[in-house]
């Protein structure tokens, strides 16, 4: 395998890594921000419920940290952090570009959907604050999936990065 | 694909503040409550379990005027602090601009007491208008025929405010060609039907020809030909065809009410059905419709509360209240 395509494969695993965390932390900024200005509007009226609220705020917030875990982890892998010597090929490198595009547009998604689902859980406090342990649950719900494409990108890189699979893939 | 939610966050904190203002929405039993207070200290104490305790101070005396005026100033400065809040000020627009047609009527009388709010025409404005300065007179009025022709110059008073009318239903379209939402859309043209076919049939009662509205209320878009049809048609019988629709099959049930004022009975039938339509509106995160709903049930609260403390000062019969309560938002 030539020096040129190990660079393209080296890349591609990089702009992998930089799209997981990209996209989960723009996700998680939106979904943050969905949640604080509903949030904003029930402090206004009532400040009492501020520490209610706050979890609900945080919540579309560990997508950032999901991206920024498939980004390390990518990165630690393909030889990037740590200056390990693994061949990475042009197949090795397109894998793990698809893997990162695809857990980035798993987190992206699911933080602003869970921004959503914060901000409809506020509501329900604001009118019913003994219903904060329930309301909490929706955004729960939606962070399952976070979690489960968290994992699953995990497993892809550890996978891929075997030395048998790396010989496979040339 | 990005996922849509434009201008979802942007209402969020206009939303909020009403997902906590909500819950001192009052159930119909708190008015069949009150309905049964014989005495005016009784009625306001259980006023402090609603919007208005902070307009009212029990012990104060009170007659029915006073209160009419807390109602309305309760609904009109709850509306402009979330006007101040919206990322759009149309949904509460809305509510807000009957107030300034109400001082607009008094302006283009040649009269400067303005007594309601003003949201879009200046107090300064009003006046200008009502010293014979109408280089800022609304648009909306300006497209009445009677001003293009010059006639509205010495037209009868009553003539005026059918006019006013028209502009005002003409500044709600403008509203709904404004909006996106399909719910708002759907209201003001709803709206729009039940008012003219409310002032059409209050006209006839007092003998105003009907003629005067072809002429006067127009143009209104696309209800030009309601208002030409109800005018020709002559008789109220035939009103129900005309009409059509949801709001059709209503006059029909309350022109029934001959014995009783069936315009009243419409009026209230007409509010009970935009009032459940609007529902909808409630439950949205955040958005325009979540503010209109709810500004349509503090409305309506306040309407109901003007009736039953008022008419209870008054000593109005229970059973009468009892059947011109409107619907509640709870």
């Amino acid at each position: 395998m030539s020096p040129e395509w190990i660079e393209i494969g080296r890349g591609l695993c990089y702009a992998g890594a930089g799209l997981a965390f990209g996209l989960a932390g723009a996700g998680s900024a939106w979904g943050i921000s969905i949640a604080a200005h509903q949030c904003a509007g029930v402090l206004r009226e009532k400040p009492e419920l501020f520490g209610r609220m706050l979890v609900m705020i945080a919540l579309p917030g560990t997508q950032g940290f999901y991206g920024f875990i498939a980004a390390i982890l990518i990165m630690t892998q393909t030889g990037l952090i740590g200056g390990s010597t693994i061949k990475i090929s042009l197949g090795t490198g397109l894998a793990m570009f698809f893997i990162g595009l695809g857990c980035g547009i798993a987190q992206f998604i699911s933080a602003i959907k869970q921004g959503e689902a914060s901000a409809a859980g506020i509501s329900l406090i604001a009118r019913r604050p003994e219903s904060a342990g329930r309301a909490i649950l929706f955004p729960a719900f939606v962070e399952t999936y976070a979690v489960v494409g968290l994992l699953a990108t995990v497993l892809f890189i550890i996978f891929l990065t075997q030395p048998v699979v790396l010989k496979f893939l040339g | 694909m990005i996922p849509r939610i434009r201008n979802f966050s942007k209402w969020g904190f206009v939303c909020g503040r009403i997902s906590v203002l909500e819950g001192n929405f009052l159930p119909k039993e708190f008015f069949l409550n009150l309905i049964n207070q014989e005495k005016t200290d009784d009625i306001v104490a259980m006023l402090q379990d609603t919007f208005l305790r902070e307009y009212i101070s029990p012990g104060a005396m009170w007659l029915g005027e006073n209160f009419s005026n807390i109602f309305d100033r309760c609904f009109n400065d709850m509306a402009f602090s979330l006007r101040d809040d919206c990322p759009s000020t149309l949904p509460v627009d809305l509510f807000l601009i009957q107030n300034d047609y109400l001082n607009l009527s008094n302006a283009v009388k040649e009269r400067k007491d303005f007594v309601f709010p003003s949201c879009l025409f200046s107090y300064d404005i009003l006046t200008a208008i009502a010293e014979g300065d109408y280089a800022d007179l609304p648009k909306t009025f300006k497209e009445s025929y009677a001003w293009q022709t010059g006639e509205i110059f010495g037209i009868n008073p009553a003539l005026l405010d059918i006019i006013v009318d028209g502009a005002y239903l003409r500044h709600l379209l403008m509203f709904s060609d404004a909006t996106e939402s399909e719910l708002i859309k759907k209201y003001i043209y709803m709206r729009i039907t039940s008012y003219i076919i409310i002032a059409m049939w209050r006209g006839m009662n007092k003998g105003i020809p009907l003629k005067y509205y072809q002429q006067y209320l127009s143009p209104v878009g696309e209800f030009n030909h309601l208002i030409d049809d109800l005018a020709v048609s002559g008789n109220i019988e035939n009103w129900r065809g005309i009409i059509g629709g949801e709001i059709g099959e209503i006059f029909f049930e309350s022109s029934e009410y001959e014995e009783l004022d069936p315009i009243s009975i419409f009026d209230l039938k007409v509010n009970n059905y935009l009032s459940n339509m609007a529902h909808g509106g409630a439950y949205q995160t955040a958005g325009p419709e979540r503010v209109f709903a709810f500004l349509l049930g503090l409305l309506t609260e306040m309407q109901n509360l003007k009736l039953v403390v008022i008419g209870r000062i008054n000593n109005i019969d229970r059973d009468f209240l009892r059947a011109r309560l409107r619907e509640c938002y709870v």
